[in-house]
């Protein structure tokens, strides 16, 4: 394996890691695959592409580029603030759509045609606001660092430290807070849960929060080192689902393990097969995975 | 006992009538008054409704008439995780630990609740009374045998230090042996000043600890009285040899 | 005038119609099977190509020039889409809802990718052209034209129904009832289960695909992007607002939320500037988006939907509280 293809793979296993995450967690505490889940990395993008644009015309200075990064203050701030729009986003929906059709406790699968729907809405949405042409944080090309052997961007080398950062962080708090207990409990056993004394909505409501914000994390990393456009989320779906199976559903650890393993797989096929090909590798992963061991790497049986 | 005198830390329960579905209640009409300190344990033949009862009581099966009070507040409409925040503790029959869990965090997740300076203090309390469980604290409760469980499961239970303490067939699938152990620390529990409300069907046992029981046939509360005289009385056989002649 | 607008309404019933053979697949799969295929765009994908390949003239750069009559096409398409679906039936059918969703939402991502990257088979990103129309002598007159396509497929949808609704009441569809009520039950009558699911998860894909081959010849060209999940969602969108688990749901769902799509393209196009058309269309999407989880919220069980079914996936009891009905059995 080449020293560039595993560069590659860890730039792009990270981003799917993190969204992954997102998605492991309201899996197995809100128990329906989200279909509409790819919707709010795509938003988180575009939020924070829109946040910085305004902030850009609001003062110029803040477009400059910082160092070696191909965009200004700009964008960190609108990070915030697109991380907390995205949060509100997600309880938005959960309020209006999701929440609703569980409270009548019905099966999983209606919330899962109720995400066709949010996610037909939200990605329509963008491409009416903003058309479907690509678009890019920041102008200008960067010029790739060398070392090692490996070419990367310092764009992308962020954006894997940042994507380390968070997902340890967000490991810590689910195993070493109180939240994080409320979280594991629920995703368990909600009535037990109950009975201990957690709030099984508040949580709910947090675990979206969660969930959105680090679909938006994911959004603005792929939108700052590839591009924006309003597929992006559903582009990514396959290979999220499959790292969250393979890592096996609640773990943490495993949804970033199974999206390194994943974008490993998906750059290595790059290399030796070409980039036409790149969405089918997910696929593959996904039915070994359900094939030989469906409760993934490090999930309960 | 009539409802003016039940004490501050009692629990009554008015008509209740209880049920997954709407149209087929379990539990039919049962009146209930539990005093202070006592140790009441509710007994009767499979399908009385005696889980679905105290279910009913900890907000997990849907009322449908009747209020259940306790220290005097209306707590019918209460949210599970609301009740044991008002001190009413609820320790199921299966699933009554978080298997992924460590025994830690299942101990952590109740003190939750509890201020942050006496959290770690409380946990080393009940690893003072449970000391088995102290041994190993980062073990998933999933490894643990049936008995090691129910214990961790009524030490979670305690760590709020509830006034009241309700435990679904807490001896069921364990030893002879741990069974008695079961029952003995559920009476030292008693007696520090925790009601009991216990279910059970290991008869004999219960009587033996408990000072009054209360008797369900069919979803009604039939017969209760002193456990002493209970465990003589050929009602008991009656019910447990035969339940359709309790229906008479 | 007249004749525009019966030109056009024809026009537009056609497609719904087509719309509505892809319903009765997927009715056969979820409604009376409880099979979740999230992958259907990948189906009628399969028919459209194979359709278009064994009709079409001799094109350069790839295979085709078979120049077969448009019937062997659609029945081309229909067994080979059913034939896939028996194949991802066989791998998926012991995998949970949830599961099977995500697998055969995969499919249909690696099926429209074949049909991009693979160009000496598919044509690649621009697709199949030509494909030949039925009745194309008639198509100096377009009316006339549009009213024979539409009573070729009112044809087809009112054949398929009925052998549909024989098919259920027969024998096979009364096992199939059986199993989709009480799996339990019909295992201990000795009738495979998994065999009789597969069967209808196969004719379910056979639909589709045969609706995937009629939507080719009608329109005249498909290319990869014609299969987007996008079409995956509007089709379920237009069995749940029909109601599942109805045939007649099924085809009703069809014209009325392609009706509702006809509706909001003349709006937009009244309301929008021409420059603007492209982006407007997204809208159109968002209304079917909407009209979906509106049904859901306010009336799950469709426009005719049958409560019965219905009641068991919708308002049954959730997992957990399943759960806890077995726990307290024994008391």
């Amino acid at each position: 394996m080449s020293p560039q293809i595993l560069m590659d793979g860890l730039i792009n296993g990270a981003m799917i890691g993190l969204g992954a995450i997102g998605i492991t967690l309201t899996y197995s505490i809100l128990r329906f695959s989200n279909f509409a889940h790819g919707e709010f990395i795509a938003w988180g993008a575009y939020i924070a592409l829109a946040l910085s644009g305004f902030l850009g015309v609001l003062a110029p200075s803040l477009t400059a580029p910082l160092g070696p990064f191909s965009f200004g203050w700009s964008l960190p701030i609108a990070a915030f603030g697109a991380i907390a729009l995205t949060a509100a986003l997600a309880l938005l929906a959960d309020a209006l759509l999701f929440g609703p059709l569980r409270a009548r406790g019905g099966a999983s699968i209606i919330l899962v045609m109720a995400s066709f729907g949010a996610a037909l809405v939200l990605r329509n949405l963008l491409e009416f606001i903003f058309t479907s042409r690509p678009a890019y944080y920041a102008d200008g090309l960067q010029i790739a660092l060398r070392f090692l052997g490996v070419r990367a961007t310092p764009d992308a080398l962020l954006c894997l430290l940042v994507a380390a950062i968070v997902v340890v962080a967000t490991h810590l708090f689910i195993t070493h807070t109180a939240v994080g207990r409320a979280m594991r409990a629920v995703s368990e056993n909600p009535e037990l849960a109950g009975i201990v004394g957690v709030d099984s909505r508040k949580t709910i409501r947090l675990v979206w929060i969660l969930g959105a914000g680090l679909a938006c994390l994911a959004g603005i990393m792929a939108g700052l080192v590839v591009q924006i456009r309003p597929t992006m989320g559903v582009d990514l779906l396959l290979p999220l689902f499959a790292a969250a199976i393979l890592g096996g559903i609640g773990s943490t650890p495993g949804a970033l393990l199974g999206g390194l393993i994943i974008g490993l797989a998906e750059s290595t096929t790059v290399r030796l097969i070409g980039a036409e090909w790149r969405a089918a590798v997910a696929f593959a992963v996904l039915v070994v995975i359900l094939l030989v061991r469906p409760r993934g790497l490090f999930g309960r049986s | 006992m009539s409802a003016e005198t039940v004490a501050p830390s009692g629990l009554e329960t008015h008509g209740l009538v209880a049920g997954y579905e709407r149209d087929l209640p379990i539990v039919r009409g049962v009146n209930l008054s539990v005093g202070a300190g006592e140790f009441v344990v509710l007994l009767g033949p499979n399908g009385a409704g005696k889980s679905t009862l105290v279910k009913a009581i900890a907000g997990l099966v849907p009322i449908h008439h009747g209020s259940v009070r306790f220290n005097g507040e209306d707590i019918t409409a209460a949210p599970a995780h609301e009740k044991i925040r008002r001190g009413l503790a609820f320790v199921p029959q299966t699933e009554n630990v978080f298997a992924t869990l460590t025994i830690e965090d299942n101990l952590r997740l109740a003190a939750d609740l509890l201020p942050k300076r006496v959290r770690a203090r409380r946990i080393a309390e009940l690893y003072a009374m449970f000391p088995d469980l102290a041994a190993q604290p980062r073990r998933p409760a999933g490894q643990l045998s049936g008995g090691q469980r129910q214990m961790l499961a009524a030490a979670r239970a305690l760590i709020v230090q509830p006034s009241l303490l309700i435990l679904d067939e807490p001896s069921a699938g364990l030893s002879p042996k741990m069974a008695t152990e079961v029952f003995s620390r559920l009476k030292a529990i008693n007696a520090s000043g925790v009601t009991i409300i216990l279910v059970e069907q290991n008869v004999k046992s219960a009587l033996a600890v408990a000072s009054r029981a209360i008797i369900l046939v069919e979803g009604e509360a039939r017969h209760e009285g002193p456990a002493a005289t209970l465990a003589d009385d050929p009602i008991i056989a009656e019910l447990y040899l035969g339940a359709a002649r309790a229906r008479t | 005038m007249i004749l525009d607008l019966v030109g056009y309404a024809a026009f537009f019933l056609t497609m719904a119609l087509t719309y509505a053979i892809v319903c009765l697949g997927l009715n056969i799969q979820w409604g009376q099977t409880g099979l979740f295929n999230v992958g259907v765009a990948g189906f009628v994908a399969i028919g459209a190509y194979v359709s278009a390949l064994l009709t079409t003239p001799e094109a350069a750069g790839r295979i085709g020039g078979f120049d077969l009559p448009i019937a062997i096409g659609w029945l081309g398409g229909a067994v080979i889409a059913g034939a896939a679906s028996f194949l991802v039936g066989a791998l998926t059918i012991r995998l949970r809802a949830d599961y099977l969703a995500i697998a055969t939402f995969g499919v249909a991502v690696v099926i429209r990718l074949c049909a991009l990257n693979l160009e000496h088979v598919t044509g690649g990103p621009f697709g199949i052209g030509f494909i030949p129309r039925p009745f194309a002598s008639y198509a100096g007159n377009p009316t006339l034209f549009s009213l024979l396509n539409l009573a070729l497929l009112a044809l087809v949808v009112l054949a398929l129904y009925l052998a549909l609704e024989r098919l259920l009441r027969s024998p096979w569809g009364r096992v199939l009832r059986a199993i989709r009520e009480d799996e339990e039950a019909a295992l201990a009558l000795g009738k495979s289960s998994v065999r009789f699911r597969l069967q209808a998860f196969a004719i379910g894909g056979a639909l589709m695909g045969l609706a995937g081959a009629a939507q080719a010849h009608f329109i005249g060209f498909i290319a990869p992007d014609d299969y987007l999940p996008t079409l995956t969602f509007q089709v379920w969108a237009m069995l749940i607002v029909g109601g599942p688990g109805n045939n007649r749901g099924a085809i009703v769902g069809a014209i009325v939320v392609w009706g509702v799509w006809a509706i909001s393209a003349s709006a937009i196009a009244a309301v929008f500037p021409a420059g603007e058309q492209a982006r407007a269309a997204s809208l159109q999407v968002v209304l079917i988006g909407l009209a979906l989880c509106a049904i859901l919220l306010w009336r799950p069980r469709g426009l005719l939907g049958e409560t019965r079914i219905v009641s068991r996936h919708l308002a049954g009891l959730s997992q957990s509280r399943l759960a806890l009905n077995h726990e307290t059995r024994n008391d």
